[in-house]
């Protein structure tokens, strides 16, 4: 599996961006692109949406596909999926992740599961549901949670979690024109970030496809979203040490690049995720189980998990730090990894 | 039945429910015997474990289907929820793959997902499915219709729910949001006065359903469940409304559950006397008919609900492996 396939055609130009402004980019192309796709959200005219996610496309269309709507989380997705059904390809910002919940059986029941109790008919139900995630300092326990591994949890759904404004362009583009329902997962701590995006209008990243931000042979950090700016800063104080560690960035926890998480860590014999979401249960330990089922051999050491605290975050943005995995821990986490000494077994008795 | 003149339907609009002619009258006789017959089969092979499940029984309710679906066009498309086979019937909808995903053989028109309380869908028909949970249809009801109109498509959407789901926050998000955006959506409910065990009158602060709609804007109108005509003529005059572009409708037809919330729920919490002035909405369509063409009419539908049994018990068990079809697109 490699990321090139996409990405090796040059894009014509490439302008600097802030992340948040690649999704209302992206948006605006693919509703350029196909007819059939429009956006549906609180705020979108009057606001650019909560997070601002939209401004360019206020002025190019016509309200029949920009839709304000009013508090209404669970119509926004049943009706998003009623839509597709009916063959529109709807994009609903449902803001907040958090907010999944107030439409949970919308997204867990009818978008995960309709095609599959209707024996497959109809075969594509073309939804994505823009679902910010990761922290935006003090707005709370019910506005910053990281819940990818409910989606991973549910067969039927897509999970993008980009980290880079070139990936956001590129993933929620896939997205969009995919048949299966995306939750699409900006993370709401790198709105703010900016970076090179190709403004080649086809500029697409397969959706299942990570990228290797970095190369190494002391071990592999597998990560994703809001933790791939600090894994990579952790990366760059290790090599300075002589630790050469190899950083993937998923982009999308469903479907998970497994070629390339497993030919890395094949390779390295070394493992660690590092996540903002909570420890148990989340994305990391499907890792660690699928690693040690599959590369228990060559496993040089425990796969390590440095991920959120098992806890929420607080209103008090003071506190945010001590939920989410830092630099230094994820620094002290691979120095570890890469000083275990494998045990030598001892006969029993 | 009193049938309440709803609050904002246009005068022109009331004149617009053209009469059923006597071939109309004869599709609906002939389709409210077939739904009646796949009853009669249905509650035969619960009771001898023909198939495994919960069959939740629409005996008594078939004149709001017919009537329903004598109202609709070829562009419509339909949401409903799990009470009877009595809406995919009325529809028009071949009884094999009907009667094939009740017994979860691959000839079910869900190729063998199929159990005792079937979603059946035919694309064709704009029978796009039901949900397992209660309140699916005014939300997935209300996509239809968005669809419509953000594509621009003619037809209206229909979300069919009961008394108890009237209660669920999809109709009040779903009802407010469609008609700020006039989308073509009918509301139609099937008041059979009960939810599962608890009796519409303990558990609703309104005395109708179709009052509720006002709340929004949106006209509701009280209908006979019981007379297929009545029905048609309410949706006849609900649809105006919609097709003129005045969005959302409601239509609330007054029905009975003559069987229990599933098969082997005996009813023991069901007053004496409920049932006392009881209309099989059978005999109610059948008195305005020959005599001679009802008989007929119902030997026929015997014939085809038999035959159909047959073919859909000759359909295959479906092979443990397509447990994974179907989660994403192919």
């Amino acid at each position: 599996m490699t990321q090139q396939t996409t990405e090796a055609r040059t894009p014509r130009t490439t302008k600097k961006l802030r992340y948040q402004q690649a999704i209302g980019l992206a948006i605006e192309e693919e509703m350029r692109r196909d007819e059939r796709v429009f956006a549906m959200g609180q705020d979108l005219t009057s606001l650019g949406g909560q997070f601002g996610l939209s401004r360019g496309l206020i002025d190019s269309f016509t309200e029949n596909r920009v839709r304000d709507t009013g508090v209404v989380e669970t119509f926004m997705i049943g009706a998003a999926c009623g839509a597709a059904l009916g063959g529109a390809v709807p994009v609903v910002d449902i803001t907040f992740s958090d907010f999944m919940f107030i439409a949970g059986d919308e997204i867990f029941n009818k978008l995960a599961k309709w095609r599959f109790m209707h024996g497959g008919t109809p075969n594509e139900l073309p939804v994505t549901v823009i679902a910010g995630t990761g922290v935006l300092g003090g707005s709370g326990a019910e506005h910053n949670s990281s819940l990818e591994a409910h989606l991973l949890h549910n067969p039927g759904l897509k999970v993008a979690v980009p980290s880079t404004p070139a990936d956001v362009k590129g993933l929620l583009k896939s997205a969009i024109r995919d048949p299966d329902p995306v939750i699409f997962m900006p993370n709401k701590g790198l709105f703010f970030t900016r970076g090179e995006v190709p403004l080649d209008d086809d500029f697409t990243i397969p959706l299942g496809v990570a990228s290797t931000p970095r190369q190494g042979d002391a071990a592999t950090i597998i990560t994703y979203s809001g933790s791939v700016p600090l894994v990579l800063d952790a990366a760059d104080q290790l090599a300075a040490d002589g630790i050469d560690v190899e950083v993937i960035d998923l982009r999308t926890i469903v479907p998970l690049d497994w070629d390339a998480v497993l030919s890395s860590v094949e390779r390295t014999g070394r493992a660690m995720v590092v996540h903002e979401a909570v420890t148990t249960g989340g994305v990391g330990a499907e890792i660690a189980a699928r690693l040690q089922a599959e590369l228990f051999g060559r496993l040089e050491a425990p796969v390590l998990r440095v991920c959120g605290k098992d806890t929420h975050i607080p209103q008090n943005a003071h506190l945010e730090k001590y939920c989410l995995p830092s630099v230094e821990e994820i620094l002290a986490g691979a120095r570890a990894l890469v000083s275990t000494e494998r045990p030598v077994p001892q006969p029993v008795g | 039945m009193t049938t309440t003149k709803p609050d904002r339907l246009d005068e022109a609009a009331d004149q617009t429910a053209p009469a059923l002619d006597n071939d109309q009258l004869e599709t609906m006789m002939y389709r409210a015997a077939l739904a009646r017959g796949v009853e009669d089969l249905f509650a035969r092979w619960a009771a001898d474990n023909t198939f495994q499940g919960w069959w939740h029984p629409g005996r008594g309710q078939e004149g709001c289907a017919v009537g329903l679906m004598a109202a609709l066009g070829p562009d419509d498309q339909i949401m409903w929820y799990h009470r009877g086979a009595n809406w995919p019937i009325a529809r028009g909808m071949a009884l094999e793959p009907i009667i094939a995903d009740l017994l979860g053989r691959t000839n079910g028109s869900t190729g063998g997902k199929g159990g005792g309380a079937p979603h059946w869908v035919d694309w064709d028909l704009g029978l796009i499915g039901s949900g397992g949970t209660l309140g699916t249809a005014h939300v997935l009801g209300g996509g239809l219709a968005l669809a419509k109109q953000v594509l621009g498509r003619p037809g209206i959407a229909v979300a069919g729910f009961g008394d108890g789901t009237a209660s669920r926050g999809t109709f009040h998000e779903t009802l407010i949001q469609a008609a700020a955006w006039k989308l073509p959506l009918l509301y139609f409910c099937e008041n059979n006065g009960w939810a599962v065990g608890t009796s519409f009158a303990d558990s609703s602060p309104t005395a109708t359903i179709a009052e509720r709609a006002a709340a929004y804007g949106v006209p509701g109108e009280r209908v006979d469940g019981q007379d297929p005509v009545a029905v048609h003529a309410a949706v006849m005059r609900a649809r105006a409304h919609i097709d003129a572009g005045h969005g959302p409708a409601l239509v609330e037809a007054v029905t009975y559950r003559v069987g229990g919330h599933y098969f082997g729920d005996v009813g023991n919490y069901r007053p004496d006397g409920e049932m006392d002035g009881y209309r099989d909405p059978l005999d109610v369509l059948a008195a305005r008919l020959d005599p001679s063409v009802v008989e007929r009419i119902r030997t026929d539908a015997d014939a085809e609900v038999a035959a159909a049994a047959e073919r859909a018990l000759a359909g295959p068990i479906p092979d443990g492996d397509i447990i994974f079809d179907h989660l994403y697109a192919e």
